[in-house]
């Protein structure tokens, strides 16, 4: 704070504690008692009236510099973007190199995996919440679709995971548009709830269709992947994975292999992603965020443009279940339920609409968090609970909320406050 | 041959018949003002007109196109454009960006539907070089190429119904129908939109063919200033048409905006 400043605060301050004083110094100050005598005696406590002309001295500072600290702080909105030109290489090449890194066990990699699974739903999901603006509270049936669609697949036609991956993720982008036809001309919170029903209906149909689904057993042996036709047996036997490169076989050449396929999965929907955001169709989809009434006076189809998006968000939706079911080798309806939705809209909403770099960072911090604070068993989720809200009000648009325009005129790119995005 | 003919349109809410039987036509080259007092179903015409409400009844001809038959997007790529009486940008948007998504129809094409420039592998790039250079000349057209880059929600109030006004040009309309686009400006930026719109009818602004206007104004110094032909509304109907000096004659006119003599 600066010495104009610090003058115009204590000043300030003088005037509260001065209003104090006169207010004071005859409710506190003076006090009739009962003497021995029988008459009133007035008795003087002016020692309490300068504690308390202190105290509103002091306490009128503190909120003075409070506020100013406050003003700096919300001043320059563009902290994290700035950063971000470093952050985000930072991140893609800590997470290139994690298997290699000395420190990384099993343990941490199985964590890199979950993570990396929630970035990739996270930004899925993220196409259709935070670019197209469209609330999907059921985003987790897709996910289950490719899932079960992968296990089915492998497990009937033992066909191999290269084959079986596209098949899921479209057949999840088909059960999209079949859900969005019908329910996109609906707005807001009437598609929240139709979504969220969509999700439910998915998931019970999951527990009680039980000669396909295997009901609440779910569907257990699913082949797991294979590097390129090479199997990662652990006998080392010839035409393992370990035999044709000459290593020792290990369980951790599975898991690392896991860990890549899903890095380059989500890298994939990360860079469909980046590059629609600069061509028409993504920018129709943000107009339809900001006016519909607008966009269909351009001449924007606004029905078929929100079904891309609703298929798109579903296709990558279906790669991740189909990643999901590979790794686990076992699904059942549980992994599929509302709460894993909430979780992945969380993880967009806090990271900020639209904001790639801001659904990573959510996800880490709140799976990897939530891996990492695992010890403090029931206290996470008040820790949990307690971090979320500190965010909502210190960002309420999320972590990275605002907006990089996608085309300039003068090659200057300066990120568009928050409060002017619009958010469906 | 006219650019656009309403015959005998209706349009009923319910017991309300908020326009009826309504012809006129819009000649092309040509400004024509709508005007009528409050309520008199100015903007109700122009939404059916624009395809945001389906007509009870009548016909609306652009050229052979049957507009009254086309769902709501369509009318835009029939060569219709419109803004609104309350702005409608993309306010999180750049001013460049509303202007690209204003040429959506011909980038898509140009795109391969999103796949192909995806990939990486269309004649995208060319395509968007013509888009932003449209752009720019309609920036430097209605004066907002220094804005270029800001958020189209951050601009004074005139620059957006000029942004508004820009946008809508740049789908390549036949007809131009502007909401009342004076609401709300001083005069000097109420002078300053009529040449625009004037240079929008002869030609003249960004290099673009000209286009036919259709005006609803409450502000008699533009619609007078500038209009070739003037449609008069009230309750509905309509109640005189011609050219604007003998509109201002017109004792029907007068009644409908001053109210009529007692009868003695």
């Amino acid at each position: 704070m600066n010495r104009a400043a610090l003058r115009a605060a204590l000043r300030d301050a003088g005037i509260a504690a001065a209003v104090a004083l006169l207010l004071f110094a005859p409710m506190v100050g003076l006090r009739t008692d009962v003497g021995p005598a029988g008459a009133l005696i007035l008795r003087p406590r002016w020692g309490l009236v300068a504690l308390l002309v202190g105290l509103v001295f002091c306490g009128r500072l503190a909120i003075l510099a409070w506020q100013t600290r406050r003003k700096a702080r919300l001043a320059p909105p563009k902290g994290l973007p700035r950063a971000g030109r470093f952050l985000a290489p930072a991140l893609l090449g800590f997470a290139v190199l994690l298997p290699v890194l000395p420190f990384t066990g099993r343990y941490e990699l199985d964590i890199g995996i979950l993570v990396l699974t929630y970035v990739m739903l996270g930004w899925g999901l993220n196409i259709v919440v935070g670019l197209a603006g469209l609330l999907d509270l059921g985003y987790v049936a897709f996910y289950a679709i490719g899932a079960y669609s992968y296990a089915l697949l492998a497990q009937t036609f033992g066909w191999s995971f290269w084959v079986c991956l596209p098949l899921a993720g479209i057949l999840a982008a088909f059960w999209g548009v079949l859900l969005g036809f019908p329910v996109l001309r609906l707005r807001g919170d009437y598609l929240a709830i139709v979504t969220l029903g969509f999700g439910e209906i998915i998931r019970i149909i999951l527990l009680n269709w039980a000669t396909v689904t295997g009901g609440p057993n779910g569907i257990g042996g699913i082949p797991r992947p294979s590097f390129f036709g090479l199997p990662f047996s652990s006998d080392g036997g010839p035409g393992s994975f370990a035999a044709t490169f000459g290593l020792e076989p290990s369980p951790i050449h599975r898991v690392i292999f896991l860990y890549y396929l899903i890095l380059g999965l989500a890298l994939l929907t990360n860079w469909v992603t980046i590059r629609l955001r600069r061509q028409p169709l993504g920018r129709a989809w943000e107009a339809l965020r900001e006016d519909e009434i607008a966009a269909r006076a351009l001449g924007i189809n606004v029905t078929t443009t929100k079904l891309t998006a609703f298929a798109l968000g579903a296709l990558f939706g279906g790669f991740a279940g189909a990643f999901f079911a590979t790794r686990q080798g076992f699904i059942s309806p549980e992994s599929f339920t509302f709460g894993e939705s909430a979780i992945i809209l969380a993880i967009v909403v806090l990271g900020g609409l639209g904001s790639q770099l801001g659904v990573a960072i959510a996800a880490l911090v709140m799976i990897g968090g939530f891996e990492l604070f695992r010890d403090l068993d029931e206290w996470r989720m008040l820790f949990f609970g307690g971090a979320m809200v500190v965010i909502m009000i210190l960002k309420p648009r999320g972590l990275v909320g605002d907006r990089a325009p996608t085309v300039t005129l003068g090659g200057r790119k300066t990120a568009i406050e928050s409060s002017m995005v619009g958010q469906g | 041959m006219s650019a656009l003919v309403v015959s005998n349109v209706t349009m009923r809410f319910g017991g309300l018949v908020a326009v009826d039987r309504v012809s006129f036509a819009a000649e092309p080259g040509r400004i024509t003002a709508v005007i009528g007092p409050n309520g008199a179903g100015k903007t109700t015409l122009f939404n059916v007109i624009t395809g945001f409400y389906r007509g009870s009844a009548g016909t609306i001809m652009l050229g052979d196109t049957a507009l009254h038959r086309l769902p709501g997007h369509r009318i835009a790529l029939a060569g219709v454009a419109r803004t609104f009486q309350n702005i409608r940008l993309f306010g999180g948007m750049t001013c460049l960006e509303n202007l690209l998504v204003a040429q959506h129809r011909a980038l898509m094409a140009a795109s391969g539907f999103g796949i192909g420039a995806v990939l990486g592998l269309s004649r995208y790039p060319a395509a968007e070089r013509r888009a932003i250079e449209r752009a720019r000349a309609w920036l430097v057209a209605t004066d907002l190429l220094d804005r270029a880059d800001d958020a189209a929600g951050a601009l004074p109030y005139g620059a957006q119904r000029r942004l508004e006004i820009a946008r809508a040009m740049c789908t390549t309309p036949r007809l131009l129908c502007l909401d009342e686009p004076a609401a709300g400006l001083n005069p000097r930026e109420s002078t300053a939109l009529s040449a625009l719109i004037v240079a929008i009818r002869d030609g003249t602004a960004a290099e673009a063919p000209p286009c036919s206007v259709l005006l609803i104004e409450h502000d008699m110094g533009v619609v007078m200033g500038i209009s070739d032909h003037v449609v008069v509304l009230d309750h509905g109907a309509r109640i005189a048409m011609g050219p604007p000096a003998a509109i201002r004659a017109d004792p029907a006119v007068i009644a409908a905006y001053l109210g009529e003599d007692e009868p003695a």
